[in-house]
């Protein structure tokens, strides 16, 4: 059992991590979540997590980086960003899986606010905004113009699988 | 005449002798070294050459590698890693070469071959496949490469050290709150020290014998460590380091994260997060001798972060203390003696555990 003082205390920390690392937004950033805040937060869109967020977890993204799944399998990783195990001999999730990631990443994320949302930021290198110095599985992102880190930028802002924004 | 070449022949027989004696003592004055350390966050292990302080080698292609141990000759590393499949890489360290895979319990975390080389003893985090997790001991036979036992946990295990004459090993459960003593002789757990808070890495103090005198064991809530009696299998104090420097963020895991006993069991070193950096007392008495900074993380227009101070190795010779910090991606190299920073070495993503290896 995964104790409820230890679920805490991670909670704790990432809040903590959270306001000690999160970058300082821009006067355009501080705007954008004004807005957000204001506005109804955009709805986190399913299938373009299925197609073009989900496959970054599985991803070899350079031999000097380990993928996201060998340590955030649920049994190596049992709270946060805790993905489903691959079901054996398959390189891809079921349906339901799927479903079930959807629900973890998407308790990560501010919808509409991609700089506020650790899902996005505990990989990214602090020379960029993120706090990947903090992150045991390193500087995954070099920057804000990585093509996955913008795929999951884009699904945290929103976009639907069919390409338009939300709402 | 003839007493003179005799004479002058003794010499440059002597003279040759001592050369000699010299050759072959080299080797036992220059004795031979290399620091391992395993880059979490990536595939490769980077060797360090403690002469010069720089990466002299990578080993390429493992997932996530835990850690690198040895066996008393040199010969072979064993390493546990993040691959899909649970098993321990057993490698030929001069052709690189895999000699076996070992099938683990479960995903592995720490390991240590006892000092008689006769066993390699892995810490299994998780047997199962659920965020429930259930921890184990495995220990696998260096000669045969078989698991010959796994010695089931209530909680996942950590990181492990074994006592000199390889009669224990004392393993850190944080899930578990506890620190549990393996009998390696009978392959079963001898005792334990339950905390409020996870047991993170830890060292044992070992006496003349070579047996078991105190365990120095950090907690994960603790900025300090804790003193465990071997012989009253109890805590008998808590070491807290002073409150200053101070003000750096908690980093990978835990506040406190990388302890070691140098080899000539003078000195305990032990990492601290929110001061970032490692501090240092004497033994047996365990009095404060001062503390190192160690590497801050730079982010432009943001004050300095810690580096995040993982684990700690040594020299054979106790002159060099490695401090690995995993937020910046380098390795500390400090003098013993004066307490200073005398290199900082890059190398690869996540720098974590940091081992040792003696050549013979």
């Amino acid at each position: 059992m995964v104790s409820k003082v230890g679920l805490k205390t991670v909670f704790a920390s990432f809040v903590a991590a959270l306001a000690l690392y999160a970058p300082v937004p821009s006067a355009g950033e501080q705007s954008d979540k004004t807005a957000a805040a204001g506005a109804a937060r955009p709805a986190l869109d399913y299938e373009f997590f299925k197609a073009r967020v989900q496959p970054i977890f599985l991803k070899t993204r350079s031999e000097d980086h380990v993928r996201c799944y060998a340590c955030h399998q649920v049994s190596r990783h049992p709270a946060g960003l805790h993905l489903e195990l691959l079901p054996p001999g398959q390189n891809t999730w079921t349906e339901e899986q799927s479903r079930r990631n959807f629900e973890t990443v998407s308790k990560l994320v501010v919808p509409g606010t991609p700089l506020s949302s650790l899902f996005l930021l505990m990989p990214l290198v602090p020379e960029a905004g993120g706090m990947a110095d903090t992150h045991q599985g390193g500087r995954q992102f070099a920057s804000q113009d990585d093509p996955d880190w913008k795929n999951m930028e884009a699904w945290v802002r929103g976009q639907k699988a069919s390409g338009s924004s939300a709402p | 005449m003839t007493m003179n070449l005799t004479t002058v022949k003794s010499y440059l027989f002597l003279r040759h002798l001592s050369i000699l004696w010299i050759l072959l003592a080299m080797p036992l004055a220059a004795e031979t070294a290399r620091i391992y350390v395993t880059n979490r966050g990536g595939t490769t292990i980077d060797v360090i050459d403690p002469k010069t302080n720089k990466v002299v080698h990578v080993i390429k292609g493992f997932v996530s590698p835990e850690v690198a141990r040895f066996s008393p000759d040199g010969n072979r590393i064993y390493i546990p890693s993040r691959s899909d499949e649970n098993v321990l890489t057993v490698m030929d360290r001069k052709s690189e070469k895999i000699i076996k895979k070992v099938p683990l319990s479960g995903w592995a975390n720490d390991a240590a071959v006892t000092k008689d080389g006769r066993l390699v003893l892995v810490c299994i985090r998780n047997t199962g496949t659920t965020a429930e997790d259930i921890g184990a001991l495995d220990i696998i036979d260096a000669t045969s490469l078989e698991k010959i036992k796994s010695i089931p946990t209530k909680r996942g295990l950590h990181d492990i050290a074994v006592t000199r004459d390889s009669k224990y090993a004392a393993v850190g459960s944080p899930p578990a709150r506890s620190l549990i003593v393996f009998d390696l002789q009978r392959m079963e757990i001898a005792w334990e020290v339950q905390y409020d808070q996870g047991v993170q890495p830890l060292d044992i103090e070992s006496g003349p014998d070579g047996s078991g005198r105190r365990i120095f064991a950090q907690l994960n809530q603790t900025n300090g460590f804790s003193v465990v009696d071997f012989a009253k299998r109890q805590e008998v104090a808590r070491i807290k380091h002073p409150d200053e420097p101070t003000g750096f963020g908690p980093a990978c895991e835990g506040i406190s994260h990388g302890i070691g006993i140098s080899p000539d069991g003078k000195t305990v070193w032990a990492n601290s997060r929110p001061a970032n950096s490692v501090f240092v007392y004497s033994l047996p008495e365990i009095k404060l001798l001062g503390h190192v900074s160690l590497p801050e993380v730079q982010v432009p227009g943001k004050p300095n972060r810690g580096g995040g101070p993982a684990w700690i190795t040594f020299t054979p010779d106790s002159k060099t203390v490695y401090v690995s910090t995993c937020g910046t991606k380098s390795v500390t190299a400090i003098d013993l003696k004066t307490m200073k920073e005398v290199a900082r070495i890059p190398v690869g993503e996540v720098p974590d555990r940091i081992s040792t290896l003696v050549l013979p």
